[in-house]
C-alpha cells in the first residue's frame, strides 16, 4: 500500500505481502508484543520511502505491554542488505500491540528519540510501524519522526 | 470545504517568515532612516525604535507596519518649542533628505516615507512618529510621549494638538498574554488584517482591530477551532462596535479611546461588514475565500520542499530499544 502525510508531503510504500507476513509473525507471539527492524530505501528525490524487507531480532524480551529488542546477532543480515544495494538500509522499527490500537505509547516515542539521538544510526526520520491487532482485526499505524514531531501516514 | 484548513492556509501563506527578503529590505531601510535621524538630532533624541506590528508580531506579509518612533527630549526645540514645531522640523528634514527617492507625506501622527519601487518592484513604507517627552528626563522613567496630531483624527477634535501615549505599553499588551491564548489572538488579528488589506483605504486602523480582538477575548469565552474563534470575534465586533458606550482603551494611555478614531458612520459600516461577512459565509462556506484569500504568491512554494534526511554510510540501529 501507499501512504502519505499530506502536511509534510512525504510518502511511503510497503508491499501488502510484507505487512501480512509481519502480522502473521506478530500473532504467533500472542498475547505478547513482538517486533523488529525495517529495511528500505529512499527515492532519488528523498520524498518517498519504500519499505522492502524486515529483520527479526535474535535476542528480545516481551510481555503483553512491553517489547525490548537487541541488535545482537543481526549485524550480518543488515550488512548483507547494504552490500546487495547501497541504498537498502535500516529505516525504522516495527512492533505489535496485541488487543490494542496502533497508537504510539510514551515508551515508543522515547524509543524514536533514542534512534535519532544515536550517532551511529544517522537517520533523521525513523519510521515506526505499530500493528494493533486482535483475533479478528488488524490495524497498521505508520509514523515518521520529522522536525521534532511524530507524523502519521494516512 | 474545510473552513479550518483554509484559514490555516491563509495564516501560513501570509506569515511573516515567508517574506523574509522583503522584510530584510524593510529592516535595512528602517535602520537607514533611524541613523539619519540620530545624526540629525544628536543628543536631542533618545534611541528611535520600531513599534509597528512587526514588533507586535501580528503583521501580515502583504503590508508591513513599520512605525519608527522618534522620542525627542523635552527641550529639543527650545523650552518653548511646540509639538507642531517638532513635527514640522522632522517633516522638513525627511523631505529634504528623501524627496528624490520617496514620497514624503504628512500623516495623522507620523510622517510617511514611501520609497519608490526598487528593481524587484517592492515598495518600502516607513512611518516616522515624532514624539516628545512630557518633561525633562521623564521618558527614561515611564516612556510616555506626547505626539502631534496632524489633522482631524476621527472624532478627536483637530484643535487638541497632542495625544499622550506609551507605545511600549501597547507592544507589551500583546506580548503579555498567556502563550496559547496569545497564539489564537495573533491568528485572529492576522486574519482580520488580511481582510482589512483586501479593501482599499479601509478606515479602521490595524491597532483598532488588534484591540477589539483582545477585548472580545476578554469579554467572551472564545474556544474551539480557528473558524469558531474567528466567528465569535466577528460576531463580537458586529454586536458591540456601534453601542453607545463602546470603548476601546489604548493600553498605552487609558484616556486615549480608539473607539473615537472612527465616526459613527464608520462604526456602522464596520458592524454591517461583519454582519454581511457572517451571513455570506453562512450561505456558503466557499465565500470564506473571498473575505480571507490565501496569499497566492506563497501558496505553491508552500507545497513543501520537505525530504527524508540523507544518511551517511550504513545506519546501525541502536543496540537496545524498549517499546511499550
Ligand atoms: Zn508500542
Amino acid at each position: 500500500m501507499i501512504l502519505k502525510i499530506e502536511k509534510i508531503g512525504l510518502s511511503l510504500e510497503v508491499e501488502d505481502e510484507l505487512l501480512n507476513k509481519l502480522l502473521e509473525i506478530g500473532k504467533t507471539h500472542y498475547p505478547k508484543e513482538f517486533g523488529g527492524f525495517l529495511i528500505g530505501y529512499y527515492s532519488e528525490d528523498n520524498k518517498h520511502l519504500h519499505i522492502t524487507d524486515k529483520i527479526l531480532p535474535k535476542k528480545y524480551q516481551a510481555s503483553k505491554y512491553n517489547f525490548v529488542r537487541s541488535t545482537k546477532g543481526i549485524e550480518n543480515e543488515l550488512a548483507e542488505f547494504y552490500a546487495e544495494n547501497l541504498r537498502k538500509i535500516y529505516i525504522g522499527e516495527w512492533h505489535t500491540h496485541p488487543d490494542n490500537s496502533p497508537k504510539p505509547s510514551v515508551t515508543d516515542i522515547s524509543a524514536i528519540n533514542t534512534i535519532i539521538n544515536s550517532k551511529k544510526t544517522s537517520i533523521a526520520n525513523p519510521v515506526l510501524l505499530i500493528i494493533g491487532y486482535s483475533k479478528t482485526t488488524a490495524d497498521f499505524g505508520f509514523y515518521v519522526w520529522f522536525e521534532n514531531k511524530l507524523y502519521k501516514y494516512e | 470545504m474545510d473552513k479550518n484548513k483554509h484559514l490555516d492556509s491563509v495564516i501560513s501563506t501570509h506569515q511573516i517568515t515567508k517574506e523574509e527578503i522583503l522584510f530584510d529590505k524593510y529592516v535595512k531601510k528602517k535602520n537607514e532612516v533611524k541613523e539619519a535621524l540620530e545624526e540629525q538630532y544628536g543628543s536631542n533624541i533618545y534611541t528611535p525604535f520600531n513599534s509597528g506590528s512587526y514588533a507586535k508580531n501580528t503583521a501580515i506579509n502583504t503590508k508591513f507596519d513599520f512605525d519608527l518612533v522618534t522620542p525627542f527630549k523635552r527641550n529639543a526645540f527650545g523650552s518653548n518649542g511646540t509639538l507642531k514645531e517638532m513635527y514640522e522640523d522632522v517633516y522638513d528634514f525627511l523631505y529634504e533628505k528623501y524627496k528624490d527617492v520617496a514620497v514624503v507625506k504628512k500623516q495623522k501622527v507620523s510622517i510617511g516615507l514611501e520609497f519608490y519601487a526598487d528593481s524587484d518592484g517592492d515598495v518600502i513604507k516607513i512611518d516616522v512618529v515624532p514624539g516628545r517627552e512630557l518633561s525633562q528626563d521623564q521618558y527614561k522613567e515611564d516612556e510616555n510621549l506626547n505626539l502631534y496630531v496632524y489633522y482631524k483624527y476621527g472624532n478627536i477634535d483637530a484643535g487638541s494638538e497632542r495625544i499622550k501615549t506609551n507605545v511600549k505599553a501597547q507592544i507589551n499588551n500583546i506580548k503579555d498574554r498567556a502563550t496559547t491564548e496569545k497564539d489564537s489572538i495573533r491568528k485572529i488579528i492576522r486574519l482580520l488584517k488580511v481582510w482589512k488589506n483586501s479593501k482599499y483605504n479601509y478606515p479602521t486602523k490595524s491597532f483598532f482591530l488588534e484591540l477589539i480582538t483582545i477585548k472580545s477575548f476578554d469579554s467572551k469565552c472564545i474556544t474551539g477551532s480557528i473558524w469558531d474563534k474567528l466567528e465569535t470575534v466577528l460576531e463580537y465586533i458586529r454586536d458591540n462596535v456601534t453601542k453607545e458606550d463602546f470603548t476601546l482603551k489604548d493600553p498605552g494611555n487609558s484616556s486615549n479611546d480608539l473607539a473615537d478614531t472612527l465616526t459613527s458612520t464608520e462604526k456602522q459600516q464596520l458592524s454591517d461588514d461583519m454582519k454581511n461577512m457572517l451571513d455570506r459565509i453562512e450561505d456558503n462556506d466557499e465565500n470564506l475565500k473571498t473575505y480571507f484569500p490565501e496569499n497566492s504568491k506563497f501558496k505553491k512554494e508552500d507545497t513543501n520542499n520537505n525530504q527524508y534526511g540523507k544518511n551517511s554510510g550504513m545506519p546501525i540501529p541502536p543496540p537496545k530499544l524498549i517499546f511499550g
